[in-house]
């Protein structure tokens, strides 16, 4: 996070995580898409010739009508494969929030985990842990066969600590769910820390709900609150040390 | 080594900073033809600044209404004004704004944004609307020294721009530039990225790399607890059995009163058992002498061929009971050698050795020492010879069997302490796999050299090159 006094603009880190072909660039797509053209600026790819991620996208998001403060919205994604550990090492650097873009397929559920546990490692290599990160998981590809259960990703969602949801990012469902999911999470962890809406008298709550609206989403922020399942979605608490 | 960090920005001062300037973004000289080429295309003079105001690109053609104004007083006064007040123009809220000077000439100033901030303006004009055919009053009241006709032609000539016009050119240039500026952005982070990554991973290697090395140095350092260790037990275990051997001597000889034959067999046997069993632990405390580098050759000149003939007549006996034929040949008037003769013997007998123990039965083993140029490298690489020294000139002496040969793949560790090509042959030849690491380490303590060689049809030929000093030949 960035905080410019003087200019009353806040800057936000949030990072797409998980293994190759997830879906990653696919929900900054579907974002741009359904954002609003004044709130948005171009999605930037840095990617190879066979349209695998190099380094990262880059979506900016800039919310400028929320009482005195302008929100500028930094979404990044990291390069899933394997062999660009270093780069994710690099972007994950200074993250505010991370969404966990998981490939809902049962054959791809080691990934999934090893994505996971790389995430953790390379967070730990900043000196953070995963407990101190608003982090949401989102199951992608709910409309392939052979994919792993609503059922059974309740269940387990029910035990864990992280929000999760469910997406079809190649037709944008679960893409603002999700992403209005983590700006909560970390918005949150933000205010806990800075005391931001106290400082510059921010409405959270209806911020969220215009991001929504201006992503093409006009339901009750309840509502879209509460698209996920399993996890907790209130204020996470900075972890003492 | 370390590398030196050229000045890079990390990716959050390019992605979150604020501090992004449009010179970082965007090539100059592009930006100018950029300008140039809408110049060209609408008639309007256009100039590009930056946010803290320096001119970054200008495609203006000379005015000659502004050029004839500067020849007066009063109209240069004026002029400088004008670019005063356009320079502190400051867009509106929504990116432009109008300023029409003194000449009744308009400018039209619009903000170059990227990513939501302002990071330079651009400032169109003069030009004066296509339908005003008259200039103001303010022009021809500037100075009465000014001809009012001249003025009024020279206001005609003015880049012409309708309002609108105007905006749709200024609109137009923002989009090229965003794009262009994007692009640069782009540009920039994936020359970033690449930097960082490699960076990255030139870091983790070299955490790598400092583990290995701590490993590495553990293992030497074992290394060198392995050869004390086999020093001080060879050590050890040879006082005993020197006693063993001893006794076992003097019983032999009746110094204990007679023996039954049948002892005597049984007592020689425990003393040809005991001298081998000191042979082998003589060659392991040689071994670790070499390893650590104790071992202090004696080194004097060393007649080769006096050499030969000894171990031949040594090794005879042995060849004879194994129906081996050993002969030998020593090439005439070869120079004697600077070597140690007890340790280059040992080398010599040890090869003899192996090379009888692996020949069959009516096989032969020749010993040959002939003249030889030995290059400089000693590692047959003739590279830069004339800048690495003379050829120096050694003794080969070879030994060469007619027994089993090894495979070219194990030539080179047959050297290695405790290597066997093939352990079932020790079974059936004995063996510590001792003798030609000493001979190796031997051979190199004399700053020689080693190799093996095929012999023809069959066998193995060890070639053992010692130097001729210089000094001996001169």
């Amino acid at each position: 996070m960035q905080l410019d006094f003087v200019n009353r603009e806040l800057t936000v880190k949030l990072v797409y995580y998980g293994p190759a072909l997830s879906g990653k660039t696919t929900n900054l797509q579907a974002l741009h898409k359904a954002a609003e053209p004044g709130a948005s600026g171009r999605l930037m790819t840095l990617e190879t010739r066979d349209d695998r991620t190099l380094f990262f996208d880059l979506l900016p998001l800039t919310f400028r009508n929320q009482g005195s403060l302008a929100v500028r919205l930094k979404v990044f994604t990291v390069p899933g494969q394997v062999i660009h550990a270093s780069t994710r090492r690099l972007v994950v650097q200074g993250a505010d929030g991370i969404a966990f873009i998981a490939d809902s397929r049962n054959a791809e559920t080691q990934h999934n985990a090893e994505s996971f546990l790389d995430l953790k490692e390379n967070l730990k290599q900043h000196g953070l842990t995963l407990k101190q990160m608003p982090v949401v998981i989102q199951f992608n590809k709910r409309d392939l066969p052979e994919v792993r259960s609503d059922a059974e990703i309740a269940e387990l969602a029910s035990q864990g600590r992280e929000p999760v949801y469910l997406a079809v990012a190649m037709r944008g469902q679960g893409v603002v769910e999700s992403f209005v999911g983590l700006l909560h999470l970390t918005w949150s962890a933000l205010d806990a820390e800075h005391d931001l809406n106290k400082k510059f008298g921010f409405d959270s709550q209806a911020f969220l709900a215009t991001v929504a609206k201006k992503l093409g989403d006009s339901r009750p922020l309840s509502e879209i609150l509460g698209a996920c399942v399993g996890g907790a979605l209130d204020v996470l608490k900075p972890e003492a040390g | 080594m370390t590398l030196s960090a050229p000045p890079t920005r990390s990716l959050d001062e390019l992605t979150l900073g604020g501090d992004m300037s449009l010179e970082d973004l965007v090539s100059r000289d592009g930006l100018a033809e950029v300008i140039k080429s809408a110049n060209e295309l609408f008639g309007l003079p256009i100039r590009v600044f930056t946010e803290d105001g320096k001119l970054l690109a200008d495609a203006t053609d000379s005015i000659e209404l502004y050029a004839y104004l500067n020849t007066s007083r009063a109209g240069r006064a004026a002029l400088s004004e004008v670019v005063a007040a356009v320079k502190a123009l400051a867009p509106g809220a929504d990116g432009e704004a109008n300023y029409q000077c003194v000449t009744g000439a308009f400018y039209r100033v619009a903000a170059i944004v990227y990513d939501s901030r302002q990071i330079g303006r651009m400032i169109l004009g003069p030009f004066s609307p296509a339908a005003s055919a008259e200039p103001p009053a303010s022009l021809l009241a500037l100075d009465a020294q000014l001809d009012p006709d001249n003025l009024r032609a020279l206001y005609k000539k003015l880049p012409r721009g309708e309002e609108q016009t105007v905006s749709h050119v200024a609109r137009h240039l923002a989009r090229v530039l965003d794009l262009l500026l994007f692009s640069g952005h782009r540009a920039l982070l994936t020359s970033n990225m690449h930097l960082a990554s490699v960076r990255e991973s030139f870091r983790e290697l070299e955490d790598k790399n400092q583990k290995l090395q701590v490993a590495y140095d553990r293992l030497k350092e074992l290394d060198r607890l392995k050869s004390n260790f086999l020093a001080t037990v060879s050590h050890e275990l040879r006082t005993p059995l020197t006693s063993i051997i001893g006794y076992s001597e003097m019983l032999v000889e009746g110094l204990a009163g007679d023996l039954t034959k049948e002892q005597r067999e049984f007592v020689q046997t425990i003393r040809d058992k005991g001298d081998q069993l000191l042979a082998l632990i003589k060659g392991l405390l040689d071994l670790s002498k070499l390893e650590s580098g104790t071992m202090s050759l004696r080194k004097n000149h060393v007649d080769v061929a006096a050499l030969i003939k000894d171990v031949v007549s040594t090794m005879a006996p042995t060849a004879r009971k194994k129906e081996v034929e050993l002969t030998f040949e020593v090439e005439k008037g070869l120079p004697a050698i600077w070597a140690d003769a007890e340790r280059l013997r040992q080398v010599l007998l040890n090869l003899t050795e192996n090379a009888i123990k692996f020949t069959p039965v009516s096989g032969s083993v020749r010993l040959v020492a002939r003249l030889t140029g030995m290059d400089a490298t000693s590692s047959g690489d003739t590279g830069g010879m004339v800048l690495l020294g003379a050829r120096r000139t050694g003794v080969e002496m070879r030994v060469a069997d007619t027994g089993i040969g090894i495979p070219e793949s194990e030539r080179m560790r047959v050297f290695d302490a405790f290597y066997q090509v093939d352990s079932s042959s020790t079974r059936e030849a004995g063996g510590t796999g001792l003798g030609l690491s000493i001979v190796k380490r031997l051979v190199d303590g004399h700053d020689g050299n080693v190799r093996i060689e095929a012999n023809q049809p069959r066998g193995t030929v060890f070639v053992v090159t010692i130097p001729v000093k210089r000094a001996t030949i001169g």
